[in-house]
């Protein structure tokens, strides 16, 4: 479903990030992508994304190439098929919980009842009028990992979604990642450097200077 | 505090500085507004005052008492009595005279005088002729001018000038000048007996000076001479007259005062929301410090430096600006910007470094409370929670207690109530400040209330959703931008529907006071201009005149330290007064007892009530009167009676009239009818108006008069949107993170730019919707209160829906061009380092 | 004579562009009491002068002088105006005590009117707010003078008949007939009254001197000043001498008359009269040189006179610009004591413009 086709990313003056990169990403796999700092782990998920574009090569999404779209496109295509978790879990401060998970849906204009049950189904059931100030780093994550597959995407990029939380706490919240992934069937990369993390994944890749490799 | 310590202030301050020098310099800006205007008018009123109290103290020269008529002018057979009394060293007879000089509006004040007297009182009013002829002191041909009127008249010694005099001219010979006039003072000194001829004044005196015998006790002299001479003639002391002229500027003063506390307590909310929001921002930096070992006062103290320093370059900003505004318009426009308190002299500014200490401690202090409940907010913050983003709206929680605000609003309504205190509307200002606090406290609450009432009924699109997710649940950011423009919008609500139902209610007065044709006026300025009992005849006999009204306008002084009020003689029908004076309410037929007719402020001042008898001073006899009626006045704020010009000629013998309004035969228009009257033998003097004229000149002085305050109004809402501005920005760029986000998961950049547009939007029009209730509250209290109180005007509510919908648009409309214009400016970072921006 | 009416005069010629007209003094006229000791209005300047010599209850010489003047303005008569100022009333006094050396001088002047100042014609009757002169029918004068540092009640009652100066009270002051005022004295008056100062009130007595003179245009276009003698002499008999000087301090006119205690009257003319300066008198004030002592010769007869005190200038530049010596003098003939008067000395500052 994802294919990165000679993908070349440098910043202006800088040396390359990403050099001649290729891969597939079946559809339902879960992959993990480890990788030394700077290597261009979280270049290659923006660039996966649409938030940014390589300077040569291609990525193709479900047969649409990224390169093909404007901003409004790609931003169209992301709120449709990405679902996306962050290392500092950037839920809305102002919204209740339950806004927060509905926010793709609404974008999507879905109807945003599976809101609730994603909820749920991340464990905080009944806390949907709560407000993230009244929650702890894990159930933030949670709200988060909730908001990124309400909406069904086919794909989930997860930024070190673990970098901000204790061990206990990372374990449940890659496991309840791992599951809801699979329970939507989406594909997912998920980008760390925590092993356990990675070990979560049904591979795990390592990205350095000369390519993406099986671990 | 140790250096190192205070480094780290000052790289504290600075970095704040340097990363947002805008919303600093609109924080400055706004302090240094307020205290600049308030200073300002308060050195242009100081200035105007002093003046004027000199120039009034220099016309009684070293007078020791002044003996005045409740009228202009007096029987000159005092003048021996008094000269020979016990205790009197030296008594000086003066005829004061308002010239009317053609061509000009404003008239020549001229002293008649008697040099022998006048000399050892106010030498400064001796003239000083020409060498080898001193007796044009006693010419009756002379005048003699201060160089201010020299220049004035453009006229040297040895020219010709003309003056009026009744209905004919008379030409003096400037005979030398008055070197000792205070400087820019216009005035002009002639003989007192060629001054009596000349102008038709013969046995009248406007005052005698009185220098009493080494000795004497002044008070009890001045008590006794009082009750000597029973009310006929009032003996003042220059110290009264000087009073008085500073209270007939006061309520004017204190109202444009306030304009100048809005602008002061605008600048205190940009300062607020200039704090809040830099704390807000820098929470994590605050708590990171505060992990590090910076203690609790520390960090408060950081904070109200920060403000400090507004306030300490604002108020410094503000003195200097000030002084060089009120240097500026006492040049441009006088002493008095337009409200006429203060005619024929020219201030000059004076620094006044109480006040200016005084105004600057204002600033500062003004800037220290803005930046009090952020100081403290920074202090008690938990370090640990505030490292960890995404906890911004916790912040200011404090603000959330309702019951001071309602408490303050109670309190603000309670005070409407009061009487004023020594003629001001003191409790009136008292309760709208209140008013405006409270509404503001209130602020967060009724908008988050509001809008999530209105989340809950439209959750549909997510653009929708976010904008009223936010400005529902965490208001206190987003009003804190509001209670500029909530403060300067309801306050320029207030003054445009007070202006406006005063200016239609002075609009309907005037065109019921306009029922005549035509209008004639013998001089424009000036009180030696009236039309003889001749001029009259052949202006009545003249062809094509129906019915002619003659007006009599004279001073009256009823009591020496309150402002004259108008005496106004004409033919009043007293079974049906309103024909010619716009009537309230029920009026009264005297069965016997002479009928007045008295202004509502005069009725408000004096405490006159209809059916009344008073005691008037007129032509020396205090005079038994009948209140017969109350009439609506705009044009003296000092009070006017009326009473029948048949009446008024046998208690006074004066024939002579100032104006008179002309009907017309059928047929005769008022053009052709003023071509006939111009070619009366003194037809080129008259001034002829008709009721369109004059109507549209007394509404364009009137607009004149609150230029100042439409002035004050617009950069008071220009503040409001100065702070409308820096705060969407500073909240746009503290949400640059949030932003981010959307932007992964779908949200498009036209959608950011929409919500913020929709935010700012909502939030002025709810700014401009509670604006608009409480202003027109305030401007209730503007009308029935404060204006009644300050100036007994009392006028119909009307209010100017088409300027306050434009007003309330463009507000609208600068306010979402301002959200976008800071939205796009936080779009143009990316939107990946704005996500990966983490602690 | 005064130095004022000099320059009021000067005043009044240029002020007014078709002169009034004013009666003119002419040869012939007869003085007729008691009508001529009240004023007349219809000439342009009138003075009474009263000088003299006082006694202090502890023997301490005192000099005084007072004067009225009435001045016509020619100010328009339509004026119906009651302070229309067509007569200006100045006074003048100054006190001259040795043991202050200097004079105590004040001054008033008003216009005509409301009983508050005026000049009555009749008899002698000049009143200045609280200053006047008043004669009585019985012949006797009342002098009222209040000042801020001093207060005279006298009562200056005469011994002898009026003394007519010139030919019957026509007297002339240069070569023109016109150039010439009605001048009658009354010398040898009684003085009895009172002076206080300091709040204090002491009797005094003394001998007096009184001028009354009216005309309408006195002076010689040339003369710059004058010097003039009036004294009470202890013989009975009363001695007045004058000069008008020109620019160069000649004499341009000199008259003198003396009437003896009979009543038997000498008149000296132009060629007779002559003073002498002896001594002058610098003063620190204006820098003029008086010549305070002097010897005037009539005829055959030689008097020195010498001041009572060298400073008895009076300054009254503030008010109406004059400076003069006016002085009491006593007065002494070949080394004996004759009789005490008063000198007055005029134009010493600076020549007169006119």
């Amino acid at each position: 479903m994802l294919e990165l086709h000679h993908v070349t990313k440098s910043y202006a003056g800088r040396r390359r990030v990403l050099d001649d990169l290729s891969y597939t990403l079946a559809a339902g796999e879960y992959v993990a992508v480890m990788g030394d700092s700077g290597v261009g782990k979280s270049t290659l998920l923006n660039l996966i994304a649409g938030l940014d574009t390589p300077d040569a090569g291609d990525i193709v999404i479900d047969g649409v190439a990224m390169a093909t779209l404007n901003d409004d496109a790609a931003t169209l295509l992301r709120r449709v098929r990405v679902g996306f978790v962050f290392q500092a879990f950037h839920v809305l401060p102002h919204l209740t919980l339950l806004q927060n998970v509905a926010l793709p849906l609404l974008l999507n204009g879905l109807d945003s009842a599976r809101a609730e049950a994603m909820l749920n189904a991340v464990g905080l059931r009944g806390r949907g009028q709560d407000f993230p100030r009244q929650l702890s780093g894990g159930e933030l994550q949670r709200v988060a990992i909730a908001r990124a597959l309400v909406h069904r995407p086919a794909l989930v990029l997860a930024d070190e979604p673990t970098g901000n939380l204790d061990p206990e706490t990372a374990h449940s919240v890659l496991m309840l990642l791992r599951d809801e992934i699979k329970n939507n069937g989406a594909s997912a990369i998920i980008v760390t450097h925590s092993v356990a993390a990675a070990a979560t994944a049904d591979r795990v890749l390592m990205l350095t200077d000369d390519g993406l490799y099986p671990a | 505090m140790n250096a190192r310590n205070a480094l780290l202030t000052r790289w504290l301050l600075f970095g704040e500085w340097r990363a947002y020098p805008l919303r600093a310099l609109a924080a400055v800006a706004a302090i240094a507004l307020g205290v600049g205007l308030g200073f300002a008018i308060h050195l242009i009123n100081a200035a105007a005052l002093d003046e004027f109290s000199a120039a009034v103290k220099s016309l009684s020269g070293q007078a020791d008492l002044e003996v005045r008529g409740a009228q202009p002018d007096f029987d000159q057979r005092y003048y021996p009595q008094l000269a020979q009394h016990q205790g009197v060293a030296l008594a000086s007879p003066v005829l004061e005279l308002d010239a009317v000089v053609p061509g000009r509006q404003q008239p020549l004040k001229i002293l008649g005088i008697d040099v022998f007297r006048a000399a050892a009182i106010a030498p400064d009013f001796i003239g000083i002729p020409a060498q080898g002829r001193a007796f044009d002191t006693l010419a009756d041909d002379a005048i003699f001018l201060s160089p201010a009127a020299m220049s004035w008249l453009q006229v040297h010694q040895g020219d010709l000038l003309r003056l009026r005099s009744g209905v004919h001219i008379v030409t003096l010979r400037v005979a030398g000048g008055l070197v000792h006039a205070r400087a820019g003072q216009r005035i002009a000194v002639m003989d007192i007996a060629a001054a009596q001829w000349r102008f038709h004044r013969v046995g009248r005196l406007s005052r005698i000076d009185l220098k009493l015998t080494p000795g004497v006790n002044r008070a009890q002299f001045k008590a006794a001479l009082q009750r000597e001479l029973q009310g006929r003639l009032l003996v003042t002391q220059t110290r009264e007259r000087t009073e008085r002229s500073a209270d007939m500027s006061r309520a004017y003063r204190v109202n444009l005062n306030v304009l100048a506390l809005v602008a002061l307590f605008t600048g205190a909310f940009l300062v607020f929301s200039t704090q809040a929001l830099s704390v807000m921002r820098r929470r994590s930096q605050f708590a990171l410090l505060r992990v590090m070992g910076l203690t609790r006062a520390q960090l408060m103290r950081q904070v109200l430096l920060e403000g400090a320093a507004f306030g300490v370059l604002g108020s410094a900003l503000g003195i200097a600006g000030g002084y060089a505004v009120a240097a500026a318009a006492l040049h441009f426009f006088g002493g008095d910007l337009g409200g006429g308190y203060f005619a024929g002299i020219n201030p000059v500014v004076h620094f006044t470094p109480m006040a200016a200490a005084g105004l600057f401690v204002l600033g500062v202090v003004v800037a220290l409370l803005g930046c009090a409940a952020p100081a403290m907010e920074a202090a008690h913050t938990l370090p640990a929670p505030a490292l960890k983003s995404g906890n911004e709206a916790g912040a200011l929680t404090q603000l959330a207690n309702p019951w001071p605000a309602l408490a303050a609003l109670v309190l603000g309504a309670l005070l409407t109530q009061m009487p004023p205190v020594e003629g001001l509307p003191v409790f009136g200002y008292i309760a709208v400040a209140l008013l405006l606090i409270g509404t503001v406290a209130l602020m967060p609450r009724l908008s988050g209330n509001f809008f999530r009432l209105l989340g809950l009924r439209h959750a549909r699109s997510a653009v929708v959703t976010l904008v009223l997710a936010r400005l529902g649940n965490a208001p206190n950011q987003a009003v804190i931008a509001l209670g500029g423009v909530l403060t300067s919008f309801s306050l320029m609500v207030a003054m445009a529907i007070m202006v406006a139902s005063f200016r239609v209610s002075v609009d309907d007065w005037l065109s019921h006071l306009l029922a005549a044709d035509v209008y004639v006026r013998s001089a424009q300025g000036g009180d030696t201009g009236a039309l003889d009992t001749q001029a009259q005849m052949t202006i009545a006999n003249a062809p094509g005149i129906a019915r002619v009204d003659f007006v009599r306008q004279t001073q009256l002084t009823l009591a020496p330290d309150r402002p004259d009020v108008m005496l106004i003689a004409r033919d009043i029908d007293v079974r049906d007064p309103g024909k010619i004076l716009p009537i309230i309410g029920a009026g009264i037929v005297p069965q016997h007892g002479l009928p007045v007719w008295v202004s509502e402020p005069m009725a408000d001042l004096y405490g006159y009530r209809l059916g009344q008898q008073i005691v008037l001073p007129i032509n020396g006899h205090m005079q038994q009167a009948v209140v017969a009626g109350v009439w609506r006045d705009y044009g003296r704020q000092f009070g006017a009676i009326q009473m029948r010009l048949a009446d008024y000629r046998a208690l006074t013998g004066d024939m002579d009239v100032n104006d008179a309004g002309l009907w017309l035969q059928p047929g005769v228009t008022p053009a052709r009818e003023i071509a006939t009257l111009q070619h009366l033998p003194f037809g080129a003097l008259l001034e002829f108006a008709e009721p369109g004229e004059i109507r549209a000149v007394s509404l364009k002085i009137f607009d004149r008069s609150f230029a100042v305050t439409y002035l004050l109004e617009v950069v008071a809402i220009i503040i409001g949107l100065f702070g409308v501005a820096a705060t969407f920005s500073a909240q746009t760029l503290a949400r640059v993170r949030e932003f981010g986000m959307l932007r992964h998961i779908g949200v498009t950049r036209r959608q950011i730019l929409g919500i913020l547009a929709a935010e700012g939007g909502l939030l002025t029009a709810a700014g401009i919707a509670v604006g608009f209730a409480l202003g027109l509250v305030i401007s209730l209290i503007l009308v029935f209160v404060v204006n009644p109180q300050s100036f007994h005007w009392r006028m119909q509510l009307h209010l100017p829906w088409g300027m306050l919908l434009s007003v309330a648009a463009l507000l609208l409309a600068s306010a979402i061009v301002t959200a976008l214009i800071a939205g796009r400016y936080a779009l143009s970072g990316n939107a990946i380092r704005a996500v990966s921006e983490d602690w | 004579m005064r130095y004022l009416n000099l320059l009021w005069l000067c005043w009044v010629s240029l002020t007014l562009a078709a002169p009034p007209q004013f009666a003119q003094v002419t040869p012939g006229h007869t003085i007729v009491f008691p009508a001529d000791y009240g004023a007349h209005p219809a000439y342009r300047t009138e003075w009474w002068y009263a000088t003299g010599w006082l006694q202090t209850p502890d023997k301490k010489p005192l000099g005084f002088q007072i004067t009225f003047f009435r001045i016509a303005t020619g100010i328009d008569d339509a004026n119906p105006s009651e302070f229309a100022a067509r007569q200006l009333i100045i006074a003048h006094s100054a006190l001259s005590d040795p043991a202050l050396g200097k004079l105590l001088p004040a001054q008033k002047s008003a216009r005509e009117g409301f009983g508050l100042a005026y000049a009555a014609t009749g008899n002698t009757d000049v009143k200045l707010d609280d200053w006047r002169l008043v004669r009585a029918d019985s012949g006797q004068y009342r002098v009222t003078v209040v000042t801020p540092d001093y207060r005279l009640n006298l009562l200056l009652t005469p011994s002898q008949p009026p003394m007519l100066q010139g030919d019957r009270g026509y007297s002339r002051k240069g070569a023109k007939p016109a150039q010439a005022s009605y001048y009658y004295s009354e010398p040898q008056l009684h003085v009895s009254g009172s002076v206080a100062r300091n709040g204090k009130s002491v009797a005094v007595s003394g001998n007096a001197w009184l001028d009354h003179e009216w005309s309408t245009s006195v002076l010689d276009p040339h003369a710059v000043g004058w010097d003039w003698v009036g004294a009470n002499l202890d013989s009975g008999a009363a001695l007045m001498a004058f000069r008008i000087r020109d620019v160069h301090g000649m004499p341009l006119w000199a008259h003198a008359t003396l009437r003896d205690a009979h009543g038997s009257t000498t008149q000296y003319g132009n060629s007779e009269v002559r003073f002498a300066p002896q001594r002058y008198w610098r003063s620190p004030r204006t820098g003029a040189h008086y010549p305070v002592a002097m010897q005037v010769q009539t005829g055959p007869l030689v008097w020195q006179l010498t001041p009572l005190q060298d400073d008895q200038e009076l300054d009254s530049r503030q008010s109406v610009g004059a400076v003069y010596w006016e002085g009491a003098v006593s007065l002494s003939r070949d080394g004996k004591t004759a009789g005490r008067g008063y000198l007055e000395m005029t134009g010493y500052v600076k020549p007169l413009k006119l």
